[in-house]
């Protein structure tokens, strides 16, 4: 379990000098941040492509709880320990 | 679309 917490009305907001890039090379989406990488998964590129550092975690998981086919509290505990791990290496922010 | 759960990983 991360140590790290996101509370269901707090907005993630992907801070500056982090950002989603396409690798051509490998043919999947990366989370670029300095000095690191984050290959991403189809699932981990949809949580972050909902990311506009506007909307809750509450309302993400609404949207990807209606595209996926998973319980909605599945979804949003497996949201949560995603971003809770991106927070723990510092390429999220959260604003409450 | 299937759910998975999501995997983190981090990559000189």
């Amino acid at each position: 379990m991360a140590q790290v917490g996101i509370a269901p009305s707090d907005v993630p907001v992907i801070p500056r000098g982090v950002r989603l890039h396409f690798d051509k090379v490998r043919d999947l989406w990366v989370l670029l941040a300095p000095e690191r990488t984050i290959n991403l998964d189809p699932v981990g590129l949809a949580i972050l492509r909902e990311i506009d550092g506007t909307a809750t975690l509450d309302a993400i998981t609404e949207v990807l709880a209606a595209k996926y086919d998973a319980p909605a509290p599945q979804i949003t505990a497996d949201v949560r320990d995603f971003l809770a791990g991106l927070m723990e290496r510092r390429i999220l922010e959260v604003r409450t | 679309m299937a759910w998975t759960k999501p995997v983190i990983r981090e990559i000189g």
